[in-house]
Parts: C-alpha cells; structure tokens; sequence
C-alpha cells in the first residue's frame, strides 16, 4: 500500500489546486469491461455505507476501483475506510452541445478540516474534441450554489480532460466543474465515485517529503484567477495543509495566517 | 430591422474599469436566444472594461467597493467579487427562436 501513497508534494498540489492526474491508472482492458458496465449503469447504492462492503465485488468497476494504485490514492485523501457516497456514469453522447454549464456540486457545504474526493475515470481515450470534463483547479475553498456558476461561461485556468483510457482526476468535490460538447459521432463516458471520510484527514499520505520545496509552490501556485484574492486563497490553502499535515504552525511566504493569530493583547 | 443589445460582463477582483479580467461571459442576443454550444476561449476579449470601452462597448453597470464586517467573515470566499457589465447594439445575425 505505502507505495501508492500519494507524496507531501502531491498532497500539497491537491490542497492549492484542488484535483490531481493520473495517467494509466486502470489499465486498457480493464477500462473496456468498465465502459460496457457503464452502458448499464444503476442508479445510487446505499449512500453514506462503507465503501468496501458496499461497492459491488466481482466487476470490472468493482475491480477498477480496488486497483493497489486506485486504494493507495482513496486512502491518502480520506483513509483507507470510507464512506460510499454516490456514483455516476457520466455521459455526453457523440454530438450532443454543451452552453456554459460551470457548477459546483457540493453546496451549502461548510465543513472545517474536511473535504470528500471524487474520483473521474475517464474508460476511453478522451481528446479534445470529445469534450472531457472541466475543471477551474484552486476553486475548491468558495462557496456558491450550484449552477449559478453558469454566469461564468470563461475563466482564467480553465483546465479539462484530454486524456488516453485509463486516466483517472482526483478532486475535491467542491472544485468548479462542469461538461463540455462531443463534437465527435461517439459516446463519451466519464465514470465519477464520490467518498467520504471515516477519521480526520490527517497525516494519511506519505509525509516523508515534508520538507520539499515544492510543497510551497504547490499550495502557492496562481491558476490565473485569483488575482487580487490570491492571498485570501492562500490562507484557506495553508489552514488545510495545516490540518492534513499535521502542523498547525505552518505557514509560507508573508505568513498572512500570523495577521490574525500574533495578537500579544489575546495572550 | 432594428439593432439588438449584446451584452458583455467582465469579471474582475478589482473594482476599477481597469482591472484585470479574470472571467467574462456573453449574452448576444444579436446572435440568438442561448448559447448551444460553448466555444473554448483563452483570454479575454478585452484586457480590462477600458479596452472594451475603446471598441465600442458602453458601460451600464460598475462595481462598488465592498464593505467588509469585521472577523472571520471578511475572509469570506464565494463568487468572484466585482464585475463590469458592457453593452453594444449590434445588428440582428439570425432572427430565428433558435438556441
């Protein structure tokens, strides 16, 4: 298991931009079997039961999501026994337009110290013109509701899925998102998994790498819209990766969080 | 027949009318009713509202600075704070009820 757990800089670049990337994370004939399981996709299991006992055993996507790779990268983010939340196969068929369809899909949502992952597998080869899933990376931490996100058709750092089978993003279900046109003739699935944690998000990835530089760029990085608001970002990033990584002292660059903790009068 | 009103919004973590554009959406209602098929943009058409001003585009709403309570929730995140609505007439593409 260890060595699939996600690295103290892969962790950081999930808590600053709110997904990551894998390539070949189900291997191609396994996606096939999965992609003719989607054509017959059921609706929700049992919400809020334990993944494991839940999730169905004996199938190509209950064999996906229990690849050593797929458990390594559940286990980094939400332990190694959550919750089942819901599913869905995803699907834009071969032709069908998307207009602005930007939303977030966990509202009223305002939990501290805690996030739900949700994993997109994308089952066949994905380029552009098919129209992936997209994603505005760092908006994970701003609370709007639902679909009144339309009212922003573009946005500075706007990324979306242009993949090979296989690929599966991982990403805090509060991340900015939505579906793009299939200007091709063929079906496009995007299979998601939604989990939830059982314990505190804490200390759960490798954080052998504590120490790499890269860990601040990562929780630093501008995607492009942030603009003026970059260091209010910036705060909400730092008070996560305090949390998960079990420093609560942590902090980076101007150190803004010490703007509302250094106070000798509250001493 | 009749010019019709496009309308431009450029979103912005500024006020001013020379703040950099971070987000931007149309409504050109000269060109339909909807939009069916979103086409992916990189940047914006303009770089702030002055730039569009410069195109022809007038200005019918500006943002105001915000009044911040004190505490915890000023460090609110939500939508993207300010934004700049445009307007231009321009003449009517395709008449037709259609998305």
């Amino acid at each position: 298991m260890s060595e699939h757990l996600l690295s103290a800089q892969q962790m950081a670049q999930f808590v600053g931009s709110g997904y990551l990337k894998f390539e070949d994370m189900v291997p191609r004939d396994l996606c096939a079997a999965c992609l003719e399981e989607m054509h017959h996709n059921m609706g929700y299991l049992a919400v809020g039961t334990p993944f494991e006992s839940t999730w169905p055993k004996g199938t190509a996507l209950g064999d996906a999501f229990r690849l050593p790779q797929v458990k390594g990268l559940i286990h980094s983010l939400v332990g190694p026994d959550p919750l089942y939340d819901h599913h869905a196969a995803h699907l834009v068929k071969g032709g069908v337009m998307k207009g602005p369809d930007m939303h977030q899909d966990s509202v009223i949502d305002f939990r501290e110290n805690y996030f739900d992952i949700q994993l997109s597998l994308f089952p066949a080869d994905t380029p552009d013109e098919m129209g992936g899933t997209f994603l505005i990376p760092g908006t994970q931490f701003r609370n709007v509701r639902t679909s009144e996100l339309t009212m922003y058709q573009h946005m500075r750092g706007k990324i979306w899925a242009t993949c090979t089978a296989g690929t599966m993003y991982v990403w805090n279900t509060r991340v900015w998102h939505g579906a793009r046109s299939n200007h091709t003739d063929t079906d496009r699935y995007m299979y998601k998994m939604r989990l939830n944690p059982t314990q505190p998000q804490v200390g759960l990835f490798d954080m052998s790498d504590l120490d790499n530089p890269e860990v601040g760029a990562a929780l630093s990085q501008n995607h492009g819209w942030e603009g003026n608001e970059h260091r209010y970002e910036l705060m909400r990033r730092v008070q996560l990766w305090r949390f998960v990584s079990d420093q609560p002292t942590y902090d980076i660059g101007e150190r803004f969080l010490r703007r509302r903790e250094y106070n000798p009068a509250a001493a | 027949m009749a010019d019709v009103q496009d309308v431009l919004v450029l979103f912005q973590t500024t006020p001013g009318l020379d703040a950099q554009v971070v987000a931007w959406s149309r409504y050109e209602a000269s060109k339909g009713p909807g939009i069916k098929d979103l086409v992916e943009e990189d940047e914006p058409p303009y770089r702030n509202a002055m730039a569009a001003m410069r195109d022809g585009w007038q200005v019918i709403q500006m943002s105001e600075m915000k009044h911040r309570p004190p505490g915890d929730a000023a460090y609110e995140d939500g939508p993207l704070p300010y934004q700049t609505v445009l307007s231009r007439f321009n003449p009517m593409v395709n008449d037709q009820e259609t998305e």
